[in-house]
């Protein structure tokens, strides 16, 4: 009974200790520990949802179409990069390193917009 | 030009009539296998006057444009086959599918009549209107009578592409008028 209780006494002492001591990291200190995130962006209704997507640099971001056509998705200034065509159902991703503007160049009205903060 | 221009708004103004008059409900309502035709049919003259335009073009933005509505409007058929296909339902011949396709085979003799310097410019200045004219319909009178509900997903799911479509068309149109 007395073995049982330290036992108890010692596991109650380690999860405090270890809750105690991930408590003292600041968000700051956890936000960079935390990995590259992945996050989707919907193209539906022949539009980049949402519109404006604001990630970290290493992020990596899904497009994924939504629509009954074909689209893509193309950096706007100097077509420095593109996923090539995306067809109904299909997605890509990239692992984005810097600030983009981007459209379809397919439909050159949809556009669309990556800020790496 | 002008005359081409007025012909045009003219075939254009008379579709609406013709829609509005059955969307007023003067004409006799539309069933399913009837808005079938009409969208398949609304799609394909489009598909037509890409493939006018692919031969008769040289502008690098027209021939992208063309290419664009024949694959999009291609792409709205095959899910429309597929749907009337697994709704054992066969589209209906009617007064506003042959009404489209009488006014798309003056248009497309105008087109072809065209010299080439002013091809671009009608072939455009027609994807506007007719854009305007194709959304007007869907939303006016296909939507509102469609009875069965995948059938009027399809069309409402439809409306954003021809508005986006519209959007380009006049695009390019503000582009050649520049020239």
């Amino acid at each position: 009974m007395i073995n049982n209780f330290k036992l108890g006494g010692i596991i109650f002492i380690y999860l405090f200790l270890l809750f105690f001591i991930n408590g003292c990291t600041t968000p700051e200190e956890n936000a960079i520990n935390k990995g590259p995130e992945v996050y989707t962006v919907e193209i539906k209704n022949m539009k980049f949802q949402p519109e404006e997507l604001t990630v970290k640099k290493g992020d990596t971001v899904i497009w994924v179409n939504h629509d009954i056509v074909t689209h893509c998705v193309t950096e706007e200034l100097t077509k420095a990069w593109t996923s090539g065509k995306i067809a109904a159902g299909g997605s890509w991703k990239m692992a984005v390193e810097n600030s983009y503007n981007y459209f379809c160049a397919i439909h050159e009205v949809m556009k669309g917009k990556i800020i790496v903060q | 030009m002008k005359q081409f221009m007025k012909l045009n708004m003219a075939i254009v103004v008379c579709s609406i009539i013709v829609f509005g008059s059955a969307y007023a409900q003067k004409n006799p309502k539309l069933t399913d296998p009837e808005i079938a035709s009409v969208a398949v049919t609304a799609n394909q003259v489009d598909v037509n006057y890409a493939k006018i335009a692919l031969t008769r073009s040289k502008n690098s933005d027209v021939l992208k444009f063309a290419q664009t509505m024949s694959d999009d409007h291609t792409a709205v058929i095959n899910q429309a086959v597929a749907l009337v296909t697994k709704l054992k339902v066969t589209p209906k011949d009617n007064a506003v599918s042959r009404k489209l396709l009488s006014d798309a085979e003056k248009t497309k003799k105008q087109l072809i009549a065209k010299p080439a310097k002013a091809f671009d410019k009608a072939y455009i200045d027609n994807e506007v209107a007719y854009h305007k004219a194709v959304i007007s319909t869907v939303e006016g009178l296909l939507i509102p009578q469609a009875q069965n509900a995948e059938l009027k997903k399809l069309l409402q799911d439809v409306v954003p592409t021809l508005k986006a479509h519209l959007a380009h068309a006049e695009m390019l149109q503000k582009k050649i008028e520049k020239k």
